[in-house]
C-alpha cells in the first residue's frame, strides 16, 4: 500500500510540473503580447511597451521565464524596485498586477470561500439526491417515483446561473425573505449567521443541479442491486425489507457514488464559476474567470495547478476510500 | 477613459465647452429638487464590476471614475465647476489658488497651492507631493492604465527606444532624475509648482484636472499596492476596500471646507458594493429595495421599458430617479487608410451600411443615440459644426450613391476595387453578441448595396486594442469609440489622426491628404485664441469626413437610475458622469 501511494504521489508531482509548463507554453504561442497589456488596455506607445517588456522580463525566452517561476516556488520572489518593491515568499506563484497581491495570498483568500460553497453544497445534494433516489427506487412506478422524475427533469434543465438569479431576485429582492448580504462573503468564524445567510442560496443553487443527477443515479443503482442474486438470497433468509435495503442494497449500490461525489467535489473546488459569479462570492472560480478575461498569467498558472492538484488528490483519496467501502476491492488489492 | 460602448471602447475623458447645454439636447435632465436632505446618511453605490478599475489617482482614466474619486477622495490643481449644463465645463481652482499662470508662449505653467490643504493624516500638501505624484506617471511598468500626458508634454528627452529617459520614482538604474527635476520645479516655500513643457499647450490647466496630477505623499507610496489604499486629500477617506466585496468611505477629519470651495460632503458614509449581478442590481433599484442606492452601471436593456417611455423620456414616476443623456462617446469604424487608399470606396462603405439596423442593436434612437456626422460631438460646443457633404446619407443605406461611388472606384483605384468585390475587407471587432449581430448587418448591407465583401475578425474584448494597435495584425476596418479628454477637440482630432496621436487606428500617415492635415492640426494645437482654435477643429473634422478616414457611428447615450431617498443628482458634463459629490440622502 505504501509503495502504491508513493508511486501515485511521484506521478502526481510529475503531472503537476507538466501541467504548469503546458500552461506557460499555451500563453507563449497565443497571438498576444503580454508587454502590451501591461501598458494599459489601449496603449499605443511602443516606447512604453518595450520598456515594460524589459522591466518585467517578458523579453526572456519562455524556458527562462518558466525556470524563474519554478525558482520562486521554492525560494520566493521579489518584484519591482525602489518603493514599489514587493516580496512574495515561497511558495510564490508570482505577483498579480490585476489583484494587486501575491498570487499565493490571492488563492489563500479565495479558497475558504470555495470550500464553504463546495462542502455545504455537497452535503445538501447528497442528502437530497441519495434520499430521493432511494425513495424513488423503493416506490418504483408510484407517485414518489414520478415526483422524483419531475424533480430530476427540472434540476437538470435549469442552468445554475438561472436558478441562482431567480433565487436572488425573488427570495432577496422581491419577497425579502433573506436580507441582501451586507458584505459579499463573511467567514464562518466571524459571523456564523451572516455566513449562513451568504451561503444558503448558493448551496441550494448548486445542490439542485447536482441532486437531480444523483437522484437518477441512486435510483438506477438501487433498482439494479435489488435485482441481484444476493438480495434474493437475503430475502430468502427471511431478512426484513428494511435490513435488506439498508445493509445489503445500499452498501453495494452506493460504492460507485463515492467516486462520483469525489470527482464532483474536486471539480467544485476548482471553482464553481457561474454560482460564484451570480452570488458575487470571491472564490476560486471568480478568481480564475477574472484571470482568464484579463490574461493574468500568474493567477491562471496557479489556479490551474491548484485545480489539477485537487483532482489528483481526490482521485487518490477516492481510490483509498473505495478499499474501505467495498470489501471486493480490498480482496483484489 | 476606457469604457465599453457597444463592443467598442476607448480611453479619454470628454468634456463639453458648452455652447449647447446637455439639457437642451435631451430635455430630460433631472433638476435638483427642493432639498429636503442635507448632511448625513449612507449613500450606497451598486455595480456589477468586481472593483474599481483603479483607485490610485495616477491610474484613474475613466470619466466616471475621475468624477467619483475626484468628488470624494482625490484633489487636483484645478477642477471642473460643479454645475449643471455648460457651466460645469468651466475650470476652477482646486488645490491651486487660481487656474494657472502661463508664460514662455504657453510652454511654462505655474500653480500655487492654497494654504491649509492637508492629507488624511493631517500633514500639509506641498509642491513636492504634487511633483512626486506626477512623477509616478513615468513608472509605466507599475503605474499602468493612467493618462500619460505628463510623459508626452513635459520637457524631458526620449531615449533611443522612444521611452522617456526618466523612468519614474521607483527605477534605480539608468534613470535620469535630473531631467525630471528640470522639467518640474518647486519654489523655495514649497508652495508653487512649475511645469516646463516641450511644446506650447494653451489648455494645460485643463490637463491638470486629471487625477494623475494629484499629490501623493512619497512616504506612503507602495507602488502597485497604492491602488488598494490611496491617501485621501478630499472629504472622505477609505475605511475598507476589498475587491469583489465593498468599499466604505468615512469622513476625512483633516479635510476642511474652508480650503475646498468645490466639494460638498453631504453623506456621512459612502458604500460601494461590488459584483452585484446585473439583474439584481437593477431590481434592487426598480423595487426600491435599496432607496439610498445609486447604480454605477447602465440600465439593462430589458429594464429600460420599466423606467422610460418609448421616446426615451423617463416615465412620470421615474422623473426624479432616472436620466437618459448623451454620454461623452462617439462610436465609429476606423478605415485603415494604408490598406484602403481609395476615398471612393471608403465613402461607399459609409453610404452602403444599414445604419438604422445597427442603431436598433444598441437601443434605437431613444436609447442608443443619434447618427454621428464626424468624431466631434455637438456637445463640444464651439469645436463642433455640422459636417456638410453627407446629405445623401440614408439610415437604411443608399445603394444608388454607394454603387455610383464603386463605379467611380473601378477606374480611380482598380486594385482596391478588385479586392473589395473579390476577397473582401477584414473588419476587426471585439467578440460580443451585439457585435456578432452587427456583423451580419454589415455583411448583408455592404454586399447588397455596394457589392463589397466583408470578413469579420472577432477578437477577445480584453485583447481587442492590443491586437488592433499592432499594425501587423490590424485589418482593413476596426470598430472603436472615443471621448475627448477635456473640453477641447485638441484631445480628439490630433489623438485620432496624427501619427503621434494616442489612437491612430485610421493609419492616415501615407494618405496624400495627410501632409496638409498634419500641418494644420499641429499649428492649431498651439493656437492661443480658443474661438479660432475651435473653428479650426471643426474645419479639420470636416476635412476628416471629406476623406472618410472614419465611418462615423453614433453620438451615444447612457441611462442611469437611483433610489427614492436620493436627490441632487445631475449629469456632470465635463466628466460625462453623474455629479456624485452632489448627491444627498434624504433624511
Amino acid at each position: 500500500m505504501i509503495n502504491y501511494l508513493a508511486r501515485r504521489i511521484a506521478i502526481s508531482i510529475a503531472i503537476l510540473f507538466a501541467v504548469s509548463f503546458a500552461v506557460y507554453l499555451i500563453f507563449a504561442i497565443l497571438p498576444f503580447d503580454p508587454a502590451a497589456l501591461t501598458c494599459g488596455k489601449s496603449c499605443n506607445d511602443p516606447g512604453i511597451i518595450e520598456a515594460n517588456r524589459k522591466r518585467l522580463g517578458y523579453d526572456l525566452p519562455i524556458w527562462t521565464q518558466y525556470l524563474v517561476f519554478l525558482k520562486g516556488l521554492f525560494l520566493g520572489r521579489t518584484f519591482g524596485e525602489g518603493a514599489a518593491t514587493i516580496f512574495c515568499p515561497a511558495p510564490s506563484f508570482g505577483y498579480s498586477f490585476q489583484e494587486h497581491a501575491c498570487v499565493t495570498n490571492a488563492i489563500l483568500e479565495a479558497l475558504p470561500v470555495t470550500l464553504s460553497l463546495a462542502i455545504g453544497a455537497l452535503a445538501l445534494w447528497l442528502i437530497l439526491g441519495v434520499g430521493l433516489g432511494i425513495v424513488a427506487a423503493r416506490y418504483r412506478g408510484r407517485a414518489a417515483d414520478t415526483g422524483s422524475t419531475i424533480f430530476v427533469l427540472i434540476g437538470t434543465s435549469l442552468p445554475t446561473f438561472l436558478t441562482g438569479l431567480l433565487l436572488l431576485v425573488f427570495v432577496v429582492v422581491k419577497w425579502r425573505i433573506l436580507p441582501y448580504p451586507s458584505g459579499n462573503y463573511t467567514p464562518l468564524f466571524e459571523n456564523p449567521l451572516e455566513w449562513l445567510n451568504t451561503m444558503i442560496l448558493p448551496w441550494i443553487t448548486l445542490a439542485l443541479a447536482y441532486a437531480a443527477l444523483y437522484t437518477r443515479f441512486v435510483r438506477n443503482a438501487v433498482i439494479e442491486t435489488l435485482s441481484e442474486d444476493f438480495i434474493r438470497t437475503a430475502r430468502a433468509k427471511g431478512l426484513s425489507e428494511k435490513v435488506v435495503l439498508r445493509k445489503h442494497t445500499l452498501r453495494a449500490a452506493l460504492a460507485p457514488l463515492t467516486t462520483m461525489a469525489g470527482l464532483d467535489f474536486a471539480g467544485l473546488l476548482g471553482g464553481a464559476i457561474l454560482t460564484e459569479a451570480v452570488f458575487n462570492l470571491p472564490g476560486l472560480g471568480r478568481l480564475s474567470l477574472g484571470a482568464v478575461v484579463d490574461f493574468d498569467l500568474p493567477i491562471i498558472v496557479a489556479t490551474t495547478i491548484l485545480a489539477a492538484t485537487i483532482v489528483i488528490f481526490m482521485n487518490l483519496l477516492v481510490d483509498v476510500l473505495y478499499a474501505f467501502i467495498d470489501p471486493r476491492v480490498r480482496v483484489a488489492a | 477613459m476606457f469604457k465599453i460602448k457597444a463592443g467598442s471602447s476607448r480611453r479619454g475623458r470628454r468634456a463639453f465647452s458648452g455652447v449647447v447645454a446637455l439639457s437642451l439636447l435631451t430635455g430630460v435632465l433631472v433638476s435638483c429638487s427642493s432639498s429636503s436632505g442635507g448632511a448625513g446618511g449612507t449613500l450606497t453605490f451598486l455595480t456589477n464590476a468586481e472593483s474599481w478599475t483603479h483607485a490610485d489617482p495616477n491610474r484613474n482614466y475613466t470619466g466616471q471614475h475621475i468624477a467619483w474619486f475626484g468628488s470624494f477622495m482625490h484633489r487636483t490643481l484645478t477642477a471642473y465647476a460643479r454645475a449643471e449644463g455648460a457651466a460645469g465645463s468651466e475650470v476652477v481652482p482646486d488645490l491651486a489658488t487660481d487656474t494657472g499662470r502661463s508664460s514662455n508662449g504657453n510652454k511654462t505653467w505655474e500653480f500655487t497651492l492654497r494654504d491649509g490643504v492637508k492629507f488624511e493624516d493631517g500633514s500639509d500638501i506641498t509642491c513636492e507631493d504634487v511633483k512626486y505624484g506626477v512623477s509616478r506617471t513615468f513608472a509605466t511598468d507599475v503605474i499602468t492604465d493612467g493618462p500619460t500626458y505628463a510623459i508626452s508634454m513635459l520637457d524631458i528627452p526620449s531615449a533611443a527606444d522612444g521611452s522617456s529617459v526618466y523612468k519614474g520614482p521607483y527605477a534605480t538604474d539608468g534613470n535620469d532624475t535630473a531631467a525630471y527635476d528640470k522639467a518640474v520645479t518647486c519654489s523655495e516655500d514649497n508652495k508653487t509648482i512649475t511645469f516646463n513643457l516641450k511644446r506650447a499647450v494653451g489648455d494645460f490647466n485643463y490637463t491638470v484636472t486629471y487625477l494623475s496630477f494629484s499629490p501623493v505623499p512619497k512616504a506612503k507610496d507602495t507602488g502597485d499596492q497604492y491602488d488598494l489604499a490611496p491617501v485621501s486629500s478630499g472629504p472622505y477617506k477609505i475605511e475598507k476596500y476589498k475587491a469583489k466585496d465593498e468599499m466604505v468611505l468615512v469622513r476625512n477629519e483633516s479635510w476642511s471646507k474652508d480650503s475646498d470651495p468645490i466639494r460638498n460632503a453631504y453623506p456621512d458614509k459612502i458604500v460601494v458594493r461590488f459584483g452585484v449581478a446585473e439583474e439584481v442590481r437593477d431590481q434592487l433599484i426598480l423595487n426600491d429595495s435599496e432607496p439610498a442606492a445609486f447604480s454605477l452601471d447602465a440600465v439593462l436593456p430589458t429594464n429600460l421599458a420599466t423606467v422610460f417611455n418609448e421616446d426615451g423620456t423617463p416615465k412620470e414616476e421615474w422623473k426624479s430617479r432616472a436620466l437618459n443623456v448623451y454620454d461623452p462617446y462617439v462610436t465609429y469604424t476606423a478605415v485603415n487608410v494604408g490598406k484602403v487608399p481609395c476615398v471612393q470606396i471608403r465613402k461607399a462603405l459609409y453610404y452602403a451600411r444599414d445604419f438604422a439596423a445597427l442603431l436598433q442593436l444598441v437601443g434605437g434612437p431613444a436609447f442608443g443615440g443619434d447618427p454621428a456626422d464626424g468624431v466631434i460631438k455637438p456637445l463640444m460646443g464651439l469645436d463642433y459644426k455640422p459636417v456638410t457633404g453627407l446629405e445623401d446619407f440614408k439610415p437604411e443605406g443608399n445603394p444608388e450613391k454607394a454603387k455610383a461611388l464603386m463605379e467611380e472606384a473601378k477606374t480611380t483605384c482598380p486594385d482596391i476595387y478588385a479586392r473589395a468585390t473579390g476577397e473582401g475587407f477584414t473588419f476587426d471587432t471585439s467578440d460580443t453578441d451585439t457585435n456578432k449581430k452587427g456583423a451580419t448587418i454589415w455583411i448583408d448591407s455592404l454586399k447588397k448595396n455596394a457589392g463589397i465583401n466583408l470578413k469579420f475578425n472577432f477578437i477577445e474584448p480584453g485583447q481587442y486594442y492590443a491586437v488592433v494597435f499592432d499594425t501587423t495584425k490590424q485589418g482593413d476596418m476596426s470598430r472603436a469609440g472615443w471621448a475627448p479628454d477635456w473640453a477641447n477637440a485638441s484631445t480628439v482630432i490630433p489623438e485620432l489622426f496624427l501619427d503621434e496621436g494616442g489612437f491612430p487606428l485610421s493609419r492616415v500617415g501615407k494618405d496624400p491628404a495627410y501632409a496638409e492635415f498634419k500641418s494644420r492640426a499641429q499649428a492649431n494645437l498651439a493656437e492661443p485664441d480658443r474661438a479660432k482654435q475651435g473653428a479650426e477643429w471643426a474645419a479639420l473634422n470636416q476635412y476628416v469626413m471629406d476623406q472618410m478616414w472614419v465611418i462615423p457611428g453614433v453620438f451615444s447615450k447612457t441611462q442611469e437610475i437611483w433610489g427614492s431617498k436620493l436627490e441632487g443628482v445631475f449629469f456632470w458634463e465635463p466628466q460625462g458622469a453623474p455629479s456624485f459629490g452632489d448627491i444627498k440622502v434624504k433624511s
